[in-house]
């Protein structure tokens, strides 16, 4: 019996020549990612033990994006307490506030995750790797356990292919197939699978999905507590990833007799732009059901859409325009290359003359309510990967999510706006 | 790693048996003792099941059982298992995300879960005896006995030192004392 890819990942790594789903193995990954809200979680944690040293500094990826413009006193004494860490423990890649940005974004910018590749992070968002052909495992508070001795227990997860069938329609983007499948994935979708824990490896009709496409399709099932997400690499993306490259890789493709929980066949020709609807990134609709909402906030960034193609498709509609009255944008880039890029080809004036605020690279209003709040009362709708009550502070806010397109199209009118209408 | 052949698998006590899709949050310990980040046990424990069953931590005893329907502890948080590992309590659901048997286990607690309908064996207050590590299920008070899939043997270790914390604090002493990684 074939393996998927996943399986093919885990194999390589525990030194294996062959894993299946449900073996527990103990993998070395390529490198350990750990974000700016735990590092000192994970530090104290070991210090307290007497593990005063990581397994490898030159492996480790310390990144700062969750917090990124200090706010408040405490976002402040993380920072200070993150930067005496990575001294104190060698890191030799430490991408601090301003440095990197989006974890779940730069490295694949900078080529760090390749096609192949396996890492483990301490954030589930990570899942962003599949789009590039790799595979990255969230390990919570346990990275602690990785940063210590270089591995911790995995479980093989099984996978679940869904192949695509058709040509996305004009006007219809990636994140709306992704809300449409996130809303099959759930208890009551078509899909009738459970993703709990399972890789969604994609095929089929895939040539049509940029790289930023397919790492905004990673995101939905990621919420729906899928593990991993992974596209085969097309020959542009192993150019892309043979550009920058840090180490050699070998791409992994799924064997053509692999043995999945579940085959499901999706045909997007029909499709037509979409919004999550306040509480879950899940709950698509079509957009035509709630056009014309008025909204006062909206957002374009994320893991989700925070690619320099996703700031392009934004830019593209906002141009020569303004933002409605009475409404703000704010965007914030998944890099801080990608703003490096914006200056250079004109977007971040495209965006600043309709009126938006630009923020430094990282997570921004995605994480939970540190920049960028709402107030009760009003509605917002953004790219955000999740939506849940209270995720951009007040509870009362009504968040709806979109594509790019969408949120800019409803930025120019301040009412939930069909992006056809610009395109 | 070595083993500790005293650890106790078999748990002899009363069975706690709740519903469906319990989240973590409000389901099993209140949402702010996650939001507040509190991880002392003695913080935790008087706050367990508190919203579903207020004074569950005066009635229950080392050897419990708390038994669950299919989804339990959804939103993959520890502070409720940190709670039941120091109170001494077991666990066998009918299903948990993978991600909350991960915290469990990370937490020292005895667990099993795909236990198909393993409510329907059991009610509140019937003595229910268990071994984990052969996933053997006796309700003494119904006479029924059931047979589950135990706990991963290579998950054993981590629950006999005590979860994640207890597992490095051994792999560090081992480190030190030049033996085994």
């Amino acid at each position: 019996m074939g393996m998927t890819a996943a399986e093919k990942i885990l194999a390589r790594t525990s030194g294996l020549p062959a894993v299946k789903a449900g073996d527990i193995v103990y993998p070395r990954p390529d490198f350990v990612m750990i974000h700016d809200g735990v590092v000192r979680g994970a530090k104290e944690e070991l210090d307290a033990l007497g593990i005063h040293r990581v397994f490898d500094p030159e492996r480790v990826l310390m990144v700062s994006d969750h917090d990124v413009v200090y706010v408040n006193d405490r976002a402040a004494a993380r920072g200070a307490f993150n930067r005496k860490a990575a001294e104190a423990w060698g890191i030799k890649h430490f991408y601090d506030a301003g440095q990197g940005g989006h974890g779940h974004i730069f490295p694949t910018e900078r080529g760090w995750v390749l096609p192949g590749t396996l890492y483990f992070d301490n954030d589930r968002h990570c899942t962003n790797a599949g789009g590039i052909g790799a595979l990255a495992i969230r390990m919570g508070t346990e990275i602690n356990r990785v940063l210590a001795t270089g591995t911790n227990w995995t479980l093989v997860p099984k996978s679940v292919q869904l192949t695509i069938k058709g040509k996305m329609p004009h006007g219809v983007f990636a994140r709306d197939l992704g809300f449409v499948i996130g809303k099959h994935l759930g208890p009551d979708g078509d899909f009738g699978v459970d993703i709990d824990y399972r890789v969604l490896e994609f095929a089929g009709e895939l040539d049509q999905f940029s790289l930023a496409a397919r790492i905004s399709l990673c995101s939905t099932p990621t919420e729906m507590r899928a593990i991993g997400v992974f596209f085969p690499p097309s020959e542009t993306i192993l150019a892309y990833a043979k550009e920058r490259a840090q180490r050699p890789f070998t791409p992994v493709y799924p064997d053509a007799d692999a043995r999945y929980e579940a085959k499901i066949e999706f045909d997007v020709s029909t499709m037509k732009p979409q919004v999550a609807l306040p509480g879950g990134p899940h709950l698509a609709a079509d957009l035509a059901s709630v056009a014309g909402t008025p909204v006062s906030h909206t957002y374009v960034g994320s893991c989700g859409s925070g690619m320099y193609e996703d700031l392009e498709i934004a830019a593209s509609i906002l141009k020569g325009r303004k933002l409605a009255r009475g409404l703000r944008m704010i965007v914030v880039p998944g890099s801080e290359d990608s703003t490096r890029r914006m200056t250079r080809e004109g977007l971040l004036d495209i965006f600043h003359d309709a009126g938006a605020m630009v923020i430094p690279a990282g997570c921004g209003p995605c994480a939970s309510g540190r920049t960028g709040l709402i107030d009760d009362g009003e509605n917002s709708i953004s790219t955000a990967v999740a939506n849940g009550r209270g995720r951009f502070g007040a509870k009362g806010a009504q968040l709806y999510l979109g594509s790019p397109a969408t949120v800019a199209a409803s930025a120019v009118t301040g009412r939930i706006t069909d992006p056809r209408e610009f395109l | 790693m070595t083993t500790n052949s005293e650890f106790q698998w078999v748990l002899k006590g009363r069975c706690y048996k709740l519903g469906h899709d319990v989240w973590h949050a409000g389901g099993v310990v209140p949402n702010w003792i996650i939001t507040g980040r509190h991880f002392d046990p003695q913080e935790i424990i008087p706050h367990l099941f508190e919203e579903t069953d207020p004074g569950f931590h005066t009635r229950c005893k080392p050897g419990d059982i708390i038994v669950t329907g299919k989804n339990f502890g959804m939103g993959p948080k520890m502070n409720g298992y940190i709670a039941m590992q120091a109170l001494g309590l077991g666990l066998v659901c009918e299903s948990m995300p993978f991600l909350a048997y991960r915290a469990a286990i990370g937490c020292g607690v005895r667990v099993l879960t795909d236990c198909v309908n393993v409510s329907e064996f059991c009610e509140t207050g019937d003595e229910l005896e268990i071994n984990f590590r052969d996933g053997f299920f006796i309700n003494h008070t119904k006479d029924i006995r059931r047979e589950y899939p135990p706990l991963p043997d290579a998950l054993m270790e981590i629950v006999e030192l005590g979860g994640n914390a207890g597992w490095l604090k051994h792999w560090q002493a081992q480190q030190q004392a030049g033996g085994p990684a």
